[in-house]
């Protein structure tokens, strides 16, 4: 991942991002090329800014502050990529407002999410139903529009209270019906001295999935009506010397890709999925504020063959 | 079971005039005053630490990052009420301009952010967070993870102030030992 920023004027600055996914990318390489963010900010007074061009949606704890060394664990946790689609952008205009009681209110208008693209006979729909069919602004269609809007709370230190909420539609007139997507969550952090809380609850619904299902009877992977799922997590900072820092965690979370599906009719209408509980124990080893080596364990309850061991190193800078 | 290894990483550069404020909320005076409205003058002190203060503080785990500091010394008639250093620090990838004010008793009295230019992190700016360093001396941690709270998607910006400050308390309290501030 790459980074460029640049300021213009005392008021205005473009903020890039350029990620290469999984080191190389050609015909022949399973990698990805991607503009992950692109925007210019600028600051109209003291408490209000406006953002336009490619950026990240405010959803979550991950989503805007994705960088390895600011999150525990290899992966990021499931939630935030199966339920919100991290890393997750659009392309639009929002405004920020930063006031003093701690308070930070952002909201805009932006690409939205591409139904069309959903392919029933893949399983990738089942893994992350909107990570199925984000656009990224890939020729990203732009006939239904969304909204977004996300508060989020920092008044006392180390205390977090946030949420937000997504919605569009999401057709673009090339299906038989129209469908709003939406997607919402509330977010909590706490970090006490050497110890670090946080929680995020997410639920999305896609509606009118009847008649946009009615077509794809028989695929595997029908679009869901509703999907959802939360986590807990805690570290602690047992040890730390200079700059060094351990810190072993736990997460716990569950959540559903697939937890109802519109009414088909007897025999046609898809089972809801069971709610994948997955237990993730581990630590971050901290070389220096920007350098981390990280080991996790991941034990999940339904999919056992997806136990796994992680190991990673991450640097930001 | 499976074994996964991962290495990730993020490289941002930024190219800024120095001039460059995106939100200047005080300026040197008024952050000055706003500390010690008591005071009269500020005098201007350039104290330069020697090899032997610069390796105390090396082993008291502060970089003292350069011998040479600017101290203003709050004064009110005769009296000295205190002293304030003005520094910046890097956030994420933009300068964060900010002061401490130390009372005479050497704890930290007062800190204030003059400008803030990162997209997120503001809040280092709020009363509730900066209230954190009042009290602190040379015998505090100073430190976010210890006695400072950090503020989530912040990290950078409260890391890089608090030792800002830490470094601060460290180096006013040699130059008054060594005499530079009487």
């Amino acid at each position: 991942m790459l980074g460029y920023q640049h300021r213009f004027d005392a008021k205005t600055k473009v903020v890039t991002e350029l990620e290469v996914e999984h080191a190389v990318s050609s015909a022949d390489d399973p990698g990805e090329v991607e503009v992950e963010q692109a925007y210019i900010e600028h600051q109209f007074t003291p408490t209000w800014a406006a953002r336009a061009g490619l950026f990240l949606i405010p959803a979550g704890l991950l989503n805007e502050n994705h960088e390895p060394t600011s999150f525990y664990g290899v992966e990021r946790n499931f939630v935030e990529t199966a339920i919100i689609p991290s890393t997750w952008r659009e392309g639009g205009v929002q405004i920020v407002g930063s006031f003093d009681n701690g308070l930070t209110v952002q909201g805009g208008v932006t690409t939205s999410f591409d139904l069309t693209k959903w392919d029933a006979t893949s399983t990738e729909g089942r893994e992350s139903p909107l990570g199925a069919i984000h656009q990224e602004m890939a020729l990203a269609k732009a006939r239904d529009l969304a909204v977004f809007g996300a508060v989020n709370w920092r008044g006392v230190p180390g205390l977090l209270l946030g949420g937000s909420l997504f919605t569009g539609n999401a057709t673009h007139g090339q299906a038989t019906t129209q469908s709003r997507i939406t997607l919402w969550d509330l977010h909590a952090r706490w970090t006490p001295g050497r110890w670090d809380l946080s929680s995020v609850y997410s639920r999305g619904t896609i509606s009118n999935t009847a008649a946009l299902n009615a077509t794809l009877v028989g695929n595997p992977t029908l679009i869901p009506k509703s999907f959802d799922g939360w986590y807990v997590q805690g570290a602690y900072k047992v040890w730390s010397h200079e700059d060094y820092a351990l810190s072993p965690f736990v997460r716990w979370e569950q959540f559903n890709t697939a937890r109802s599906y519109a009414d088909l009719g007897p025999g046609l209408t898809p089972d809801a999925s069971p709610y994948e509980r997955v237990v993730t124990l581990g630590a971050n080893f901290q070389i220096t504020p920007q350098i981390v080596v990280k080991a996790d364990y991941q034990r999940f309850r339904e999919n056992k063959d997806l136990n796994r061991v992680n190991l990673g190193l991450g640097w930001s800078f | 079971m499976r074994v996964t290894l991962a290495a990730s990483a993020f490289a941002v550069s930024a190219a800024a005039p120095a001039s460059a404020f995106a939100v200047d909320y005080l300026s040197i005076e008024q952050a000055a005053k706003l500390m010690f409205p008591d005071a009269e003058t500020f005098d201007v002190r350039d104290v330069t630490l020697d090899a032997a203060q610069l390796q105390q503080l090396d082993a008291q785990g502060v970089k003292a990052r350069s011998a040479h500091w600017s101290v203003r010394v709050a004064k009110r008639g005769a009296n000295t009420l205190g002293f304030v250093v003005f520094d910046d620090v890097i956030g994420k990838v933009e300068l964060i301009s900010y002061a401490v004010g130390i009372a005479t008793d050497g704890n930290v009295k007062q800190i204030e952010i003059l400008s803030y230019r990162e997209s997120h992190g503001f809040e280092v700016r709020l009363p509730a967070w900066r209230r954190q360093f009042v009290g602190k001396g040379a015998g505090s941690a100073i430190k976010v993870g210890e006695d400072i709270a950090n503020i989530s998607g912040a990290t950078l910006s409260c890391t890089h102030v608090t030792d800002g400050v830490r470094r601060i308390v460290a180096v006013v309290a040699a130059a008054r030992r060594g005499g530079a501030l009487a």
